[in-house]
C-alpha cells in the first residue's frame, strides 16, 4: 500500500477518524451521544437540527443519509477531540520493539488522547490504567457527554497544569485551583444526574448507582488529600522542597484523577442502563419511528438484544466502508464474521454503548472533509504538557520558533539602519535570511491551511499581507543592491535604507498578524505534526544572495528571474512552492493494513509504526532513562500481552478468553455492578486489578512522555491504593460527600491559561472567598478595583452575604471562608471605598455586619459595623492604600534608585539664577536659550510627573477623564492640558521672533530639550514638544528651517521617529515594554488603550452550553483583568524622579505656561497658523487659495491681510500687557 | 479588473470626532474579527483590517484618537498620517456635530487639499429617540463640505460599520487614480464611482444616510 504513493495518500485520509466530529470544539458543545441516549432518541432530530442551526460546523453524528448530503454540502473541518471511547475490543499482536507501544483497548475505555496521526492512529493515555501509547481511533469514538463535560474539561486543565513544566511552581499548588475544577466537575455530573445527596431516590433505589456514586467521592477525597499534601509541601516547605516527593505526588494525582474520570464514566454507564431500563417501552417505539426516518444503510443486527441496539453496528459499517475503500473483497465476509461477534459482545455487555451506531458515522462522514484535507500529518491537543522534545515537531512550535526566527533576522535589518553605512553583501545576507525565515513561517501558515480548509479561509488575508510584505522587502533589498551596484561601490548609504526599513517593519507586522491568526486557527483545530522540507524553499532565496555575493557587482536584473518572488504578485501568491512539501512528505510508514480490521493480514507492525513513535518523547530521555522506560514499556501488561501475542486473529473464543485474562479490569467492574453481584468481590477486584495492572506500567504512568522529569520507581498506584483503597472506604466515602456538598459555582467560571476570564458574581465572589488558599492578587486588586464596572455596589455586598450564608452548607469549611468575607468586605470599605457611589451599599452590609456576621463572629461583626459607620463620615479611603497597588508590587522605588543615591545637582549657574532673580523683581523675561536644556528638560519632567504620580485609578476606568462636565478625572486632565499647553509654548516662543534666524536658534534649542526628555525617558514632554515642531504652523516656516543644522534636523527625525503614531505607536511601545522607572510614559496611549478595551470587548461572554441550554452569560472578567492591566501597566511608572527641582525655574516655567494660556485661550491653533502665515506667507507657487480661505468666502490676500491684522492687534495687546509681551 | 486585484495597497485612515461620540465602538467594530474572542488593543495590529473594496485588496491601517481628545495639539500628529478622515458625531449631540467643522477645517489646512477623502458620520443610529441631530440637517452640513458621503451608523448593532469604512476607501482609491492617471481601467473605474453618490443616495436600506 505504501508502495503506491497516490492510492496510499487517499486512502490513508479515508481510514484516518481524525474528524471525529461529533461537535464543533472540544470543551465546548452541544449536542452529545449521551445527551441524545439519555434523554430519548425521539429527540435526535431536533437535537440535531436545532445544533446545526446555531453552529457553523454540522454536527456528525447522524443518523441518516441527510446527513450525508449536509457533509458534502458544506465540508466540515476536522475537530480534535481531547477523549475517546473505545466501541470495539483492540488487542494488538505485536512483535514487541524496544519503540513502539500499542495500548489495549476494552470496550468502553476511555482514553485522553495527546495526538491523532493521519493514519488513524492516535497517541494517548488510557484512563483506566494510565498507561500511554499508540492506539486505532477507528475503534473508537469521541466521548464528551454532558453530564461529564465539566469533570472532563476539568481533567485536561488538570492534566495540562500538572504535566507542563512551565507552570510547576509552588504558587500552582498553594492556590489549589485545579482542584476545584475535578471538584466541581464531579459535582456537576452528581447534580445532573440527581444524585448529589445519599438521599435523593436514584441513589437510593439503584444500589450499583450508589455504589459508583459512593466510589467516586471516595477517590475524590484521596484526590483532594493528595493535593493538601503538595500544598503542605510547598507552602510549608517552600523551597527546600524535595523535588522527587513532588513529581510522585503530581504523578500520584494524576492518576487519581483519571481514577475519579473513570468512576465518573461508570457511574453514567450505570445511570443510563438504569434510565433506559426504565425507559424501554417507550424507548423503542421511538426507536422504530427514527429508523423508518433515517433509513439507516445496513439493517440493524440483533435489534432485539438491547435497546441500543436497532441501529447499524458500527463496526460493521466502518469496517464495510472501510473495505470498500480498501476495495478489498476478501476481508468482507471476515469482517462480517467479526461484526455478529462484536454485536454478541455487545449482548453480553451489561453497559452497552448507547451510542455505538452514532460513533460510525464520523468515520464515514468524515470523508468528504477528509478528501479536502490533503495533507495531514499528525493532531495534537495544543496543550502546555507536551514536553519540548516532542514539541519540535508540532506546527504550533514550528511556527512560533519560523516566526521568532524571522523576526529576528528582520531586527538585524532594521538595526543596520541605523549604522552609517553597511556593504550590500551584509544587507543581502541579512534580508535573506529574513526572507528565508519568512518563507518558513508562511510555509508552516500553509501547512494549516492545506490541513484545514475553513481556516485557509480565514488565513488567507492574513496570509497573502505577509507575502506581499516579503515581496516589498526583496524588492526594496534589490533595489538598493542595484543602486549600489551603478555606482560601483560596495556600500549602501543609510538613506537609501528608508524603503528597506518600511518594508522590514511592515514585515514584522504582517508577520504578526498571520502568525496571531494561524495560532488561533491551531487552537481550534488542534496541533498536528509537520515536518517542512528544508531544501524546498530556501534554494531560490539562497540564489539571490549567492549569486550577489559572487558577483560582487551585484546585477540583480540577472538573479531577477531567479527570484522566489515574482515581481507581479497574484492577489494570492502562487502557493505551490510552498504547499508541495508539505505534499511530499514522506508518508509514515505505518501499514495502513494495520488498522485492525484486518488484523489477520497485517498486525500492527512495529516497523510501521516507528516513523510515528519516534516522535515520542521518551526517546529523548537519557540512555539510562530511555533503557529503563523502555523496558517498562516492553511488556507494558503482561496479562493482556502474552496471550495476545499468539494470537493470530480475533475469535469469539479468544475474546472470551481475554475477557477472562481482562477481568480485573475495567469492564469487569461493569459487570459486577450490572449484576448487582457481590459488591466486595467489585471492590476488591477493582483495586487488585488496577494495582496490579496500573503498578508495572507505573513509570510509564507516572512520567507520560515527559523527557523533564525523570522515571521514578515509586509507583505512585500504590500510593493510590494506599491512601485511596486501603483507607476506608466508608471515611473516604463520607469526606467526598461532604466535598460534594459543598455548594460551589466553581463551573460558571471560564478560565483561560490560569486566569480567570469569565464567571458568575457569584462565581467570582467565590474565588474571591476561598476557603483553602489565599486568593490570587492580581486578582483581588483587579476586582476591587473594577466591580463597580459589572455590578452595584449592593449587588456586591448581597453576594458577599450570600456567600457567607450557603457557606454554612459546608460546615467544615464555613469557618475560613466566612472570615474570607469580612476580610474582603473589610479591604473593601477600609481602602476601596468610594462613598459616592458605594454609600447604599451600608443598607446591606450594617446589618449584615449586626445579625450573621455578629452571631458567628461577635468581635468581627462589631468591627466591620464600625468600619461601615466610619466609612460615610470620613472623607477619603480609612487606610490609605499606596497608589499604585497594583502595577508597584514588584517595582518598588528602591528597586530602581537607591534612595543614597545623591541627587544630581541642577546644571543652572548662577548668571542663571541672577536672570531668574530679575524677572522676579519685574524684569525683563528671560528666553529659553538663556538655560541650558538638560535642567529645562529636568525641570518639564518634575513638572509633569509631580502630577503623573497623582493619578488615581479610578479616574482611568469608565471614560471618567473624557466626561465633559463634573469629571473626576482631574488628575488625567491636568496631564493633558500641561501636554497642550508645553506644545503651544513651544511655538510661542518660535513666532516671537521676526527673524528667521532667531527662530531657528528657538528650535534648535527645542530639539536639544526634546532630546534631553528622551534622554530622561520623558516621553510625555518629548511627544508635546515634537508635536509643536511637526505642527503645520512650524514645519511651512521653510525659511527658519532652512537655517536649521542637517544635524539638528536629523536628530529631529530620529525623534519623531519615537513618537510616530503609525503601527499604534508600535515604536513608543517597543520601548516602554519592560521599561526600567524612573519614565514618564505618553498618557494618551494609556487612555487610547483604556477606550478600546473597553469598546472592543463585550461586557459578557457566554459560557459554552450544554445539551439543550443556551451558554449562560457571565461577566467578561478578562475585559476588567485587561483594563486592570493597562492600569498597573501606567501605575508602573506613577515613581517619581530623583532629581533636584529648581523652584526658580519651576516658577518661571509656570509663568510662561500662564502667559501663554491666557494670551490665546483656545484660539491657539489658529492663532499660531496666523502668525506662521504672517512671518512666512505663502509662496505664490501655488494660486490656489487656500482651502479655508475658501471656505470663509475669503481670498487668500484678504485673509493675509486679515491675518496681518488680527496678529498685530493681539500683538499690540501683549505689548500693552506687562511682563508678558517681553519676548523670551 | 484582474490586473487590478493583484495590488494591494495600504491606506491610512483616521478617525476623528469629539469625545462620547462612539468612535472608538465604530472602529472596534470595524476592525474586529469575529472570530478573535478578546480584544486586545496594545498590539501593534489592533487597527489594521484588510477589506476588498471593488475587488482591490485595501490593508487599511486606522488611527483612531479616542481617549485622546483632550490633547488638541497632538490632533495634528494624527491628520498627518492620514489619507481619508472619518468625522464622527453622535446624532444625540449638536455640539459634536458642530465640532468637526474646526476638525475639517484642521484637516484640510494640513493636508493643503480641499479634496481629501472625507466620510461624516453620524452614530449611535440605534438611538433614534434620543435623536437631536435631524438626518436633514447632518445631510446638508455634509454637502456643503464639499459633498462629503453622510452615512448613519450604530455601532452598537454593527450597522453601516463596514460601509462607512469602504467608501471612503473608494473615495482614496479614486484619488490615487486621478492623482495618477493610468490605465484604462482606472478610467472605467473612474466612471463608474462617479454614479456613485447618486446611487448612494437613493438606496434605503437600514439608517444609510439618505435623505431627500
Amino acid at each position: 500500500m505504501v508502495t503506491d504513493g497516490d492510492q496510499s495518500l487517499r486512502s490513508s485520509v479515508h481510514v484516518a477518524p481524525l474528524s471525529i466530529n461529533k461537535d464543533r470544539s472540544r470543551g465546548s458543545s452541544n449536542v452529545s451521544s449521551h445527551r441524545r441516549n439519555l434523554s430519548s432518541r425521539s429527540s435526535n432530530r431536533t437535537g440535531d437540527s436545532r445544533s446545526s442551526q446555531s453552529q457553523m460546523t454540522p454536527p456528525a453524528t447522524p443518523n441518516g443519509s441527510q446527513e450525508d448530503l449536509r457533509q458534502h454540502i458544506e465540508p466540515q473541518q476536522p475537530v480534535f477531540h481531547n477523549f475517546l471511547r473505545a466501541f470495539y475490543p483492540f488487542h494488538p499482536t505485536y512483535a514487541v520493539s524496544d519503540t513502539t507501544v500499542t495500548l489495549p483497548l476494552n470496550e468502553g475505555d476511555v482514553i485522553l488522547v495527546h495526538s491523532i496521526h493521519t493514519n488513524g492512529w492516535a497517541d494517548g493515555t488510557l484512563l483506566v490504567s494510565g498507561a500511554r501509547g499508540w492506539l486505532p481511533t477507528n475503534y473508537c469514538e469521541a466521548y464528551d457527554p454532558d453530564y461529564m463535560r465539566n469533570l472532563l474539561k476539568a481533567l485536561l486543565n488538570f492534566w495540562d497544569l500538572l504535566r507542563s513544566p512551565m507552570t510547576r511552581d509552588s504558587e500552582l499548588f498553594a492556590n489549589q485551583e485545579f482542584m476545584r475544577g475535578i471538584i466541581a466537575g464531579v459535582r456537576y455530573l452528581l447534580e445532573r444526574s440527581n444524585c448529589l445527596t445519599r438521599e435523593s431516590n436514584l441513589v437510593q433505589s439503584n444500589d450499583g448507582l450508589r455504589r459508583n456514586r459512593k466510589a467516586l467521592l471516595s477517590d475524590l477525597s484521596a484526590l483532594v488529600k493528595t493535593a493538601k499534601r503538595l500544598q503542605e509541601y510547598t507552602v510549608v516547605h517552600h523551597h527546600q522542597t524535595n523535588e522527587d516527593e513532588v513529581n510522585s505526588t503530581i504523578d500520584e494525582m494524576i492518576l487519581k484523577a483519571f481514577k475519579i474520570v473513570t468512576r465518573g464514566v461508570r457511574f453514567l454507564d450505570v445511570l443510563e442502563d438504569d434510565i433506559r431500563s426504565r425507559q424501554q417501552p417507550v424507548h423503542r417505539a421511538m426507536a422504530t419511528v427514527a429508523e423508518e426516518i433515517y433509513n439507516p444503510p445496513t439493517p440493524p443486527a440483533d435489534s432485539t438484544s438491547f435497546g441500543g441496539t436497532q441501529q447499524v453496528d458500527p463496526a460493521y459499517e466502518a469496517a464495510s466502508r472501510r473495505s470498500s475503500s480498501h476495495s478489498s473483497a476478501s476481508g468482507l465476509s471476515n469482517l462480517h464474521e467479526q461484526t455478529k461477534r462484536q454485536s454478541q459482545s455487545y449482548k453480553r455487555m451489561s453497559t452497552p454503548f448507547p451510542n455505538n451506531s452514532s460513533s460510525s458515522r464520523p468515520l464515514s462522514s468524515a470523508r468528504p472533509t477528509s478528501a479536502h484535507v490533503k495533507r495531514q500529518s499528525i493532531s495534537h491537543r495544543l496543550s502546555a504538557s507536551i514536553p519540548a522534545a516532542q514539541r519540535q515537531n508540532l506546527v504550533s512550535e514550528k511556527l512560533n520558533a519560523s516566526h521568532d526566527l524571522f523576526l529576528s533576522h528582520l531586527a538585524s535589518v532594521i538595526g543596520r539602519y541605523n549604522l552609517q553605512s553597511q556593504s550590500s553583501a551584509e544587507l543581502i545576507l541579512s534580508v535573506r535570511q529574513s526572507v528565508t525565515a519568512g518563507r518558513e513561517t508562511l510555509l508552516v501558515v500553509e501547512a494549516i491551511c492545506a490541513h484545514d480548509l475553513q481556516s485557509a479561509e480565514a488565513l488567507d488575508p492574513a496570509r497573502n499581507t505577509m507575502y506581499n510584505r516579503i515581496n516589498k522587502l526583496v524588492n526594496a533589498a534589490r533595489d538598493i543592491i542595484t543602486a549600489a551596484g551603478m555606482e560601483e561601490e560596495d556600500v549602501v548609504m543609510p538613506q537609501q535604507n528608508g524603503r528597506l526599513l518600511t518594508a522590514a517593519t511592515e514585515c514584522v507586522k504582517a508577520a504578526g498578524e498571520c502568525v496571531a491568526k494561524t495560532r488561533f486557527v491551531i487552537e481550534r483545530i488542534g496541533d498536528f505534526e509537520f515536518e517542512p522540507q528544508a531544501d524546498g524553499l530556501g534554494i531560490d532565496i539562497a540564489s539571490i544572495g549567492v549569486a550577489s555575493i559572487e558577483q560582487t557587482k551585484p546585477s540583480l536584473e540577472e538573479v531577477a528571474p531567479q527570484s522566489p518572488t515574482p515581481q507581479e504578485p497574484a492577489s494570492r501568491p502562487p502557493p505551490p512552492p510552498l504547499v508541495i512539501p508539505s505534499y511530499e512528505k514522506p508518508l509514515p510508514e505505518v501499514p495502513l493494513g494495520s488498522t485492525p480490521i484486518d488484523e489477520d493480514t497485517t498486525r500492527v507492525s512495529p516497523g510501521g509504526l516507528e516513523p510515528v513513535v519516534e516522535d515520542e518523547p521518551i526517546e529523548m530521555a537519557s540512555e539510562d532513562t530511555k533503557r529503563s522506560s523502555r523496558r517498562s514499556l516492553l511488556p507494558p501488561l503482561p496479562k493482556m500481552t502474552s496471550p495476545l501475542l499468539t494470537q493470530d486473529d480475533y475469535s469469539p473464543s479468544e475474546q472470551s478468553v481475554n475477557e477472562g485474562e481482562f477481568q480485573p479490569s475495567f469492564r469487569s467492574g461493569s459487570i459486577a455492578i450490572s449484576t448487582s453481584g457481590t459488591s466486595s468481590t467489585y471492590l476488591s477486584s477493582m483495586r487488585d486489578s488496577e494495582s496490579s495492572i496500573i503498578s508495572q506500567t507505573s513509570t510509564r504512568a507516572t512520567t507520560p512522555d515527559n523527557s523533564v522529569y525523570v522515571p521514578r520507581n515509586q509507583p505512585s498506584i500504590s500510593d493510590l491504593s494506599m491512601s485511596g483503597s486501603q483507607s476506608t472506604l466508608a471515611d473516604d466515602a463520607d469526606e467526598g460527600e461532604s466535598k460534594m456538598l459543598e455548594k460551589t459555582f466553581a463551573h460558571e467560571l471560564l478560565h483561560k491559561e490560569g486566569q480567570i476570564t469569565g464567571g458568575t458574581l457569584p462565581a467570582l465572589v467565590e474565588r474571591l472567598t476561598t476557603h483553602d488558599s489565599t486568593p490570587d492578587s492580581m486578582f483581588v486588586s483587579t476586582f476591587y478595583l473594577t466591580f463597580r464596572l459589572f455590578v452595584t455596589p449592593v449587588e456586591l455586598a448581597k453576594a458577599l452575604v450570600d456567600r457567607f450564608d450557603y457557606v454554612a452548607e459546608s460546615p467544615h469549611i464555613a469557618g475560613p471562608v466566612r472570615l474570607r468575607v469580612y476580610n474582603i468586605f473589610k479591604g473593601w470599605l477600609e481602602s476601596h471605598w468610594r462613598d459616592l457611589s458605594d454609600h447604599e451599599a451600608l443598607a446591606v452590609i450594617e446589618p449584615f455586619a449586626q445579625d450573621q456576621l455578629g452571631r458567628v463572629l461577635p468581635a468581627t461583626g462589631k468591627r466591620l459595623l464600625e468600619l461601615a459607620q466610619k466609612v460615610s463620615s470620613a472623607n477619603g479611603p480609612l487606610v490609605p492604600r499606596l497608589i499604585s497597588s497594583m502595577g508597584k508590587t514588584s517595582t518598588s522605588i528602591a528597586q530602581y534608585i537607591p534612595a543614597d543615591t545623591p541627587l544630581p545637582p541642577a546644571v543652572i549657574s548662577k548668571s542663571q539664577m541672577g536672570l531668574l532673580k530679575n524677572w522676579k523683581m519685574g524684569g525683563s523675561n528671560p528666553t529659553i536659550l538663556e538655560f541650558d536644556p538638560l535642567e529645562l528638560a529636568r525641570q518639564l519632567t518634575i513638572k509633569e510627573m509631580n502630577i503623573f504620580c497623582l493619578i488615581m485609578p479610578e479616574e482611568l476606568l469608565g471614560s471618567e477623564w473624557t466626561k465633559r462636565s463634573g469629571s473626576n478625572a482631574v488628575n488625567v486632565r491636568a496631564m493633558s492640558t500641561l501636554s497642550t499647553d508645553l506644545s503651544n509654548l513651544v511655538a510661542d516662543t518660535i513666532l516671537q521672533y521676526d527673524d528667521a534666524k532667531k527662530r531657528a536658534i528657538i528650535i534648535k534649542h527645542w530639539i536639544k530639550i526634546a532630546h534631553k526628555c528622551l534622554e530622561l525617558n520623558n516621553y510625555d514632554s518629548l511627544m508635546a514638544i515634537i508635536c509643536s515642531l511637526n505642527s503645520s504652523t512650524i514645519v511651512r516656516l521653510k525659511r527658519t528651517w532652512d537655517a536649521v543644522s542637517q544635524k539638528r534636523r536629523d536628530m529631529l527625525k530620529g525623534l519623531q521617529a519615537i513618537v510616530e503614531p503609525d503601527k499604534n505607536y508600535a515604536v513608543l511601545r517597543r520601548r516602554l515594554h519592560d521599561h526600567v522607572p524612573p519614565c514618564l510614559p505618553f498618557v494618551g496611549t494609556y487612555l487610547t488603550d483604556l477606550t478600546f478595551v473597553d469598546a472592543g470587548n463585550p461586557a459578557t461572554k457566554q459560557l459554552p452550553g450544554l445539551g439543550d441550554c443556551e451558554g449562560m452569560s457571565v461577566i467578561n472578567f478578562d475585559k476588567h483583568t485587561r483594563t486592570a492591566k493597562i492600569i498597573g501597566e501606567l501605575q508602573r511608572f506613577q515613581i517619581p524622579y530623583r532629581l533636584t527641582e529648581v523652584p526658580e525655574l519651576q516658577e518661571w516655567i509656570q509663568a510662561q505656561i500662564v502667559r501663554v494660556k491666557s494670551s490665546s485661550e483656545n484660539e491657539n491653533v489658529q492663532q499660531y497658523y496666523r502668525k506662521s502665515l504672517l512671518l512666512e506667507p505663502r509662496e505664490n507657487l501655488h494660486p490656489k487659495p487656500s482651502p479655508i480661505d475658501a471656505q470663509n468666502g475669503w481670498s487668500a490676500g484678504q485673509k493675509e491681510k486679515f491675518d496681518i491684522f488680527a496678529w498685530t492687534h493681539s500683538r499690540d495687546k501683549e505689548r500693552s500687557g506687562s511682563v508678558s509681551a517681553t519676548p523670551i | 479588473m484582474s490586473a487590478r486585484t493583484s495590488q494591494r495597497r495600504d491606506y491610512h485612515i483616521v478617525v476623528l470626532g469629539a469625545g462620547g461620540v462612539g468612535k472608538s465602538c465604530l472602529t472596534a467594530q470595524f476592525v474586529q474579527n469575529v472570530w478573535i474572542e478578546s480584544y486586545d488593543p496594545t498590539i501593534e495590529d489592533s487597527y489594521r483590517k484588510q477589506i476588498e473594496v471593488d475587488g482591490r485588496q485595501c490593508m487599511l491601517e486606522i488611527l483612531d484618537t479616542a481617549g485622546t481628545e483632550q490633547f488638541t495639539a497632538m490632533r495634528e500628529l494624527y491628520m498627518k498620517t492620514g489619507q481619508g478622515f472619518l468625522l464622527v458625531f453622535s446624532i444625540t449631540s449638536q455640539s459634536s456635530l458642530a465640532e468637526l467643522q474646526e476638525l475639517r477645517e484642521q484637516i484640510i489646512r494640513i493636508k493643503d487639499d480641499e479634496n481629501v477623502p472625507i466620510v461624516i458620520v453620524g452614530n449611535k443610529s440605534d438611538l433614534e429617540e434620543d435623536r437631536v441631530v435631524t438626518r436633514q440637517r447632518a445631510f446638508t452640513v455634509s454637502q456643503s463640505w464639499g459633498n462629503a458621503p453622510y452615512y448613519e451608523t450604530s455601532a452598537r448593532r454593527r450597522a453601516n460599520v463596514d460601509e462607512v469604512f469602504i467608501d471612503l476607501c473608494r473615495q482614496i482609491i479614486r484619488k490615487d487614480n486621478t492623482t495618477t492617471p493610468s490605465l484604462e481601467e482606472d478610467v472605467v473605474y473612474h466612471r463608474r464611482e462617479r454614479r456613485r453618490p447618486h446611487r448612494s443616495r437613493r438606496k434605503k436600506k437600514d439608517g444609510v444616510c439618505t435623505i431627500l
